[in-house]
Formats: structure tokens, C-alpha cells, sequence
């Protein structure tokens, strides 16, 4: 029997391939449209609580650069009123490689080489982490293993009375869900080295005092801050014979913030005199009793108002440090924006951590939409393939091959991935931005994470386009292998 | 409409002894097993279709003509026996090739005209051309030539929706000749239109086979195609009851009517 020429078919183009997947959403428009929304709201979901994080994350680095720098004076005023607690001093030992100055202080202070000092680092680093351990724990616990010491008096009444190292373990076999950070002869070992960190605390600790002693001599009666706000300057020089270790733009920017504290504390002082809180209670209709440093705060950002206050404070012979009406105005909104900023550090004390950044309970979150997005989209996919069983049949007894049916219901898919996934990326960015916007207000504008907002838009379309075609890998996969003779009905 | 005889005839050639075989099944058995339990569908069919015929093919429900058809267009493989298209035997086919198969050599048509309801009566019949390869300008070309041969080239932009039965019918004969096939499967061509309707496509129909040597199989419950056809045969449960020549059937019908 003779055979005839049987070909195989050709493959149809990509762009008649997309017409025909195009036409066909077109005429469901409506399946489509509720498909699309499906992918946009999953998809809206994931752009939204990534931007929010994206935005808190930037706007808690923000916050906190600010915030140190806000505090830059009240930590010095607190440098120069008395030695550094132990923990403290620990604390920064430990972190010998992130601030080199504040140990070169520390070695000068303590008449320390700091060779030597750089010797205690591994001892301070391992004291570090066991009191992180003790100071996790909650009171009745610390009590049972050490105590009522804390701070380095742990260490002290460990290293002194064996028993103690005994009752802590004992305790610990009790409290089986913490775990003690090293094994017993290794905390054994630290307590053998602890009385030499513990006399070189002392030291330090007694040359931080000497330094401040001296310090004090040469304020003659200033404040502090007052001292501080001349830091660029002679005060500076003081500083430095006594040994505190400042550069010259550390200087600068010590002299800056003790100047506006100084005045912000002048200010708030201003309040003890009765005659301007009653003033100022009367124009807010409340108690003198009532009024607070941050209800002054909020007056003063009026430049009348700041006027008005430092002429009563001139009048009541109040010192005022020069200050004129419109720089107390721009104090009162620059105290807004400090405000604005413990604000936000608490709001944005949760982020970081879990997929992204974007926390343990929104990567959570986050996994389960994509789910459900997912089922969403294979379920309208596959009702897509059932409603046009015919079509696919008839396509094939036309000679469609099967993977240009598996290439149609993908691309239909992608389309509405990319449709969903655009519209979902941008809905869900514009929401995340309003919403911290109002949240967080000047500050978002100040830290505007312009360029991660926008690869994070990107991956959520990336995401629903994905989501769309995996989702309709299964559906095309039962169209494309669909028996053609679904659509012969013959009888 | 009643079989005549019960008694089997064997395959009666056609009339022409030029034509040669289109279509040749032997022994072809198709057993369906759903859970467990065998369904016999087909109990082995041998039958010689030749070219240029038009045959109907009639039979009650459930008697294996749905099968039947699956087989002989290459939409289906039997379980036993073996099916030649145009001489080529089916079972051998890849995918592919059963593809360019039904594309080329095979056009469908159905009782639901099954058209794409998204295209217009053009896009319709253009289709299948897409999938043979044919370019665009010549498939649009092509297509209308088609559509003017079942009188549809005024409503070439029409959607099937837009169109009645008797119209989508049309359409669905056209695209069925788009790729110049050998063979024309029809599913009850006629039984979701009107009398008037229904001769339209059953002239069609004969013109087709008449004038441009189209080979017609036609499944059927409509009385009229005796009228047109050449031969007819009849399936129950699985077998061929029968296979008779018109003018056989004919001379037996004017029997009967005349006892």
C-alpha cells in the first residue's frame, strides 16, 4: 500500500498566537475583568505592605540618625555628669570596632594603653552577652539564678562565692525553654577573667570621674548646656584637656544641639514662672496646672506668640539667650518634627526581619494571599478551559496543535497577570504611601524610598504575571491534552 | 426512519469503478473501559469508503456511530483493528501528524456548527488556513471565494451571533472546505434547522459531492439525504447492520409503500 506525504503542522507565529488569546479575552471581557481583579487585589496586598515596609524601614533609619543626633547633647550632658554605668562601659567595649575615638577616650581617661584594652574586648564581649541573657529574663526568674544582683554585680557575686555558679545552673535545669548563651566551664573560665575587666571598669570608671571633676571647675556657675552650646569654642579646649576625645565637626555639631537645648530648656523653664502659665492657660482656656512643655511647644510655632513669650520673659528678667521671635518659632517647629520622630521610632520599632523585611506576620500574610490569588486564578482558568471545552475541540479538529492551545490559555493568563499585576502594583502603592504619609507626614518626604518603592512595584507585577501563568499551567496543560471528540457530540 | 431489513448485506461497491479507496477500516473494535467496566462501542467494522462518495450513515443512539466517526476522523484510535485515511494508517500518526491530518485531508462539520464565536464568518474560515500555513492575504482571499460558494460573501464580517442557524451552518461547511479537504464528516448537519433551512445545506451538500468530488459522510436522522446520498449504512450496537446503495434502498422503500 502506498503511503502519502503526511507533514507535521506548522507552528503559528507568536503575534496571530497573541491575537487569538487577545480576541478571546475580549469577548469574556467580563470572566476577565473579574479574573484581573482577583490577581489586582492579591496583588494590591503585596505592593502595599511591601511599600509600608519599605517606607517604615527607611523612615526608622531616619528616625533613629535623627533622634541620636537630636540627643547628641543630652548624651554629653549625661557624659559629663557622672562615670559611665558598667553596663555601659561594657557595652562599648564590646563594640571596640564601631566607635575607635570613644575607646581611645576611654584608654586615655583610664591611663589604659589601649593595647591592652583591645586585650578585654573578647572578655567584654563575652559579659555583654551574658547579661543580655539575665536582662531578657524576667524578675522572679533573675531572682532564682542570681540574685538580686544585676549589672556586673552578677559577675561580681559569681566570681566570688562558687556556689552561686552552682545555684545558677541548678536554676537553669528549671527553666528549660532558655537557654544559658555557653556551657558551664566556658562562663567558669569568664569569671576567671572577669576581676581584671572588673578593676579595669573601676579605673576607667575613676578617671571618667577625675575628667568630669575637672570639667566642672570651669563651668563657673553655667549651665551645662550653656557650657556645651560654647563646645566649638573654649569649652571645647576644657573638654579636651580633660581628656574627652572630640573632632572638630563632632565639636560643631555638639555646640549646634547644646544651643537649641539650652534655649528649648530656657523655655520650658520660662513655664515655672506663674505669671506666664496662667497667661498661657488662659489663652487655651485650661488650668494652669495643665499646661505642659508641649502644649507651649505647640504655641510657639505662632511667631506672635513666640514673641509674645519672650517678652514677658525679658520683662520677668528671664535669661532668653538672645533669642529672637522667629528663631523660638523655628525651635517650636523643629521640637514638631523631633516629636514627629519619637513618633515614628515607636511606630517603626517592628520592622525588619522575615521575608524582605517585611516582618514575620506580613511575610505570613503575604504567603497566604499569594495562595489565595493563586487559587483564585487556577480556578478562573480552569472555568475558562470548561466553558470553551468546544472551542478547544473544535481548534483542534481544525488542526490547532496542542501546544499552540497550551501557548493560547498561557498567554491569556500573563495577559491578565500583567493587567492585574499593574494595576494591583500601583493601587496598592498609592494606598501604602497615603496611608504613611499621614502616618509619619514631613518626615516620608524626607525619607522617600524612591528607588526600592519602585523595584518593589516591579516584583509585584513580576509576582501576579508569575502567579497568573503558574497558576494556569495546569488548566492549558488539560486544555492542550483535551480529546477533540468532546466537541463531535454526535447522537 | 426504520431500517428496512434486518438482514446484512455485504459492502456494495459504487457505481463508478474508477474511484478509488478514501477511507478503509479493518476490523476496527473500540472497547471503552470506565471503573472497571468494559463497554464494547464497536465490534469490529470493515468498511471501504471510496472517494467521492457521499454516504449517509444512520443509526439509533448509542450504536457506535458516534464511534465510528471518531475513528474515521482520526479524532480517536480504535482498540483493535486498524483505520487508513487516504491510505495512511491512523494509528501510526504522531500528534503532529493527526494534526495536519484533520487540517488537511478531513472537514468537520456538526450539528451545533461549533463555530469560534469570537471570529467573524472570515476569521471562521480562515482559521484552519492559519493552522495549514496558508499567509494571511491568500487564506482572506481564499476565504472569501469560499464563503461566496455557500452564498455567505456579503456577511463575511458577521459574527456567528449575529447570524441564524441555516447561516452559522454555512459558515461551518465553508470552514470545513477551507484546507480543500478529501473527506466531509457531518454530524447531523441538519437537525437543528428548519425544513427549508436543512434542504439549503442538503443542497449544498450535493454540490459539493456532485461538483467538486468532495467525499461525504454524513451521520443522519433526516429522511431527505436518502435523496441525495449514494449510499447508506446502517450501524447497531457496534456492527454494520447494513450497507446499501441508494437506488437498492429505493426500489425496497417503493416495495414496502407499495404492499
Amino acid at each position: 500500500m502506498k503511503t502519502i506525504d503526511v507533514q507535521s503542522q506548522p507552528i503559528l507565529s507568536f503575534a496571530r498566537t497573541l491575537g487569538l488569546a487577545l480576541s478571546a479575552v475580549r469577548y469574556r471581557l467580563f470572566r476577565a475583568a473579574v479574573t484581573v481583579t482577583v490577581i489586582a487585589v492579591a496583588m494590591a496586598f503585596l505592593a502595599n505592605i511591601l511599600s509600608e515596609s519599605l517606607i517604615k524601614g527607611a523612615i526608622a533609619v531616619h528616625a533613629r540618625d535623627g533622634i541620636r543626633e537630636m540627643r547628641l547633647a543630652e548624651t554629653w550632658v549625661a557624659n559629663l555628669s557622672v562615670p559611665m554605668p558598667g553596663t555601659a562601659l561594657i557595652d562599648r567595649l564590646a563594640g571596640h570596632d564601631e566607635e575607635p575615638s570613644r575607646i581611645r577616650e576611654i584608654a586615655g581617661l583610664a591611663d589604659i594603653s589601649e593595647d591592652e584594652l583591645a586585650d578585654l574586648v573578647p572578655v567584654a564581649v563575652q559579659a555583654r552577652t551574658y547579661l543580655q541573657f539575665f536582662e531578657r529574663l524576667d524578675y522572679g526568674r533573675r531572682r532564682v539564678l542570681v540574685g538580686t544582683a544585676s549589672g556586673p554585680d552578677i559577675f561580681r557575686r559569681l566570681a566570688d562565692d562558687p556556689a552561686a555558679v552552682q545555684r545558677l545552673f541548678d536554676g537553669l535545669l528549671t527553666m528549660l525553654s532558655y537557654r544559658f548563651p555557653t556551657e558551664r566551664p566556658d562562663l567558669e573560665q569568664f569569671l576567671t577573667e572577669w576581676p581584671q575587666l572588673d578593676a579595669w571598669i573601676e579605673q576607667i570608671r575613676a578617671g571618667q570621674a577625675r575628667a568630669i571633676r575637672d570639667v566642672h571647675r570651669h563651668l563657673d556657675g553655667r549651665h551645662l548646656l550653656a557650657a556645651l552650646a560654647e563646645a566649638d569654642g573654649p569649652f571645647g579646649e576644657i573638654l579636651a584637656e580633660s581628656g574627652f576625645e572630640l573632632d572638630d565637626e563632632e565639636r560643631a555639631l555638639i555646640a549646634a544641639r547644646a544651643r537649641e537645648a539650652y534655649r528649648a530648656y530656657l523655655i520650658e523653664a520660662s513655664l515655672a514662672e506663674f505669671e506666664i502659665r496662667q497667661n498661657i492657660a488662659a489663652r487655651r482656656d485650661i488650668l494652669p496646672s495643665d499646661v505642659a512643655p508641649l502644649l507651649l511647644w505647640n504655641l510657639l510655632r505662632d511667631e506672635d506668640q513666640a514673641g509674645w513669650l519672650l517678652g514677658r520673659m525679658q520683662a520677668l528678667d528671664l535669661e532668653s539667650d538672645d533669642l529672637d521671635a522667629a528663631t523660638l518659632a523655628r525651635l517650636a517647629r523643629e521640637k514638631a518634627r523631633e516629636r514627629l520622630m519619637m513618633v515614628a521610632e515607636l511606630a517603626t520599632a517592628d520592622t525588619g526581619g522575615g521575608f524582605l523585611g517585611l516582618g514575620q506576620r506580613m511575610t505570613w500574610l503575604a504567603f497566604v494571599s499569594m495562595l489565595v490569588c493563586v487559587v483564585g486564578i487556577a480556578n478562573a482558568m480552569l472555568m475558562s478551559v470548561t466553558e470553551r471545552f468546544r472551542e478547544i475541540a473544535t481548534l483542534k479538529c481544525l488542526g490547532a496543535l496542542d501546544g499552540f492551545i497550551m501557548t493560547v490559555f498561557l498567554i491569556e493568563a500573563a495577559i491578565l497577570g500583567v493587567v492585574g499585576g499593574v494595576a494591583g502594583a500601583i493601587g496598592g502603592l498609592i494606598i501604602g504611601v497615603l496611608r504613611m504619609l499621614f502616618r509619619f507626614r514631613t518626615l516620608l518626604l524626607e525619607a522617600f524610598p524612591l528607588t526600592p518603592l519602585f523595584f518593589a512595584s516591579l516584583v509585584s507585577i513580576g509576582v501576579g504575571v508569575l502567579l497568573a501563568a503558574v497558576a494556569a499551567v495546569y488548566p492549558s496543560l488539560r486544555a492542550a491534552k483535551l480529546a477533540p471528540m468532546e466537541a463531535m457530540r454526535i447522537e | 426512519m426504520k431500517a428496512p431489513t434486518a438482514m446484512a448485506t455485504p459492502p456494495t461497491a459504487p457505481r463508478k469503478e474508477e474511484r478509488r479507496i478514501i477511507i478503509r477500516t479493518l476490523g476496527m473494535k473500540k472497547q471503552y473501559n470506565r471503573k472497571g467496566q468494559i463497554t464494547h462501542a464497536l465490534r469490529g467494522i470493515d468498511v471501504e469508503i471510496y472517494s467521492g462518495e457521499f454516504i449517509a450513515v444512520m443509526g439509533p443512539s448509542g450504536s457506535g456511530k458516534s464511534t465510528f466517526f471518531n475513528m474515521i476522523g482520526a479524532l480517536d484510535s480504535p482498540s483493535e483493528g486498524r483505520v487508513f485515511i487516504d491510505e495512511v494508517d491512523v494509528a501510526q500518526l504522531t500528534a503532529e501528524e493527526l494534526a495536519f491530518l484533520r487540517c488537511r485531508k478531513i472537514g468537520y462539520i456538526f450539528q451545533s456548527y461549533n463555530l469560534i464565536q469570537y471570529m467573524t464568518a472570515l476569521e471562521n474560515v480562515t482559521t484552519p488556513m492559519a493552522f495549514g500555513g496558508v499567509e494571511p492575504d491568500d487564506a482572506r482571499k481564499r476565504g472569501m471565494e469560499i464563503l461566496e460558494l455557500v452564498g455567505l460573501q456579503e456577511r463575511w464580517s458577521h459574527r456567528p451571533i449575529e447570524m441564524s442557524g441555516g447561516q452559522q451552518q454555512r459558515v461551518a461547511i465553508a470552514r470545513a472546505l477551507a484546507n480543500r479537504p478529501t473527506v466531509l464528516l457531518c454530524d447531523e448537519p441538519t437537525a437543528n434547522l428548519d425544513h427549508h433551512t436543512g434542504q439549503e445545506i442538503l443542497d449544498i451538500l450535493q454540490n459539493l459531492s456532485q461538483n467538486q468530488g468532495v467525499t461525504i459522510i454524513c451521520a443522519t436522522h433526516d429522511h431527505r439525504m436518502m435523496n441525495v446520498c449514494d449510499r447508506l449504512m446502517w450501524i447497531r450496537d457496534g456492527g454494520i447492520e447494513r450497507i446499501a446503495r441508494r437506488d437498492e434502498v429505493e426500489v425496497e422503500l417503493a416495495g414496502i409503500e407499495g404492499e
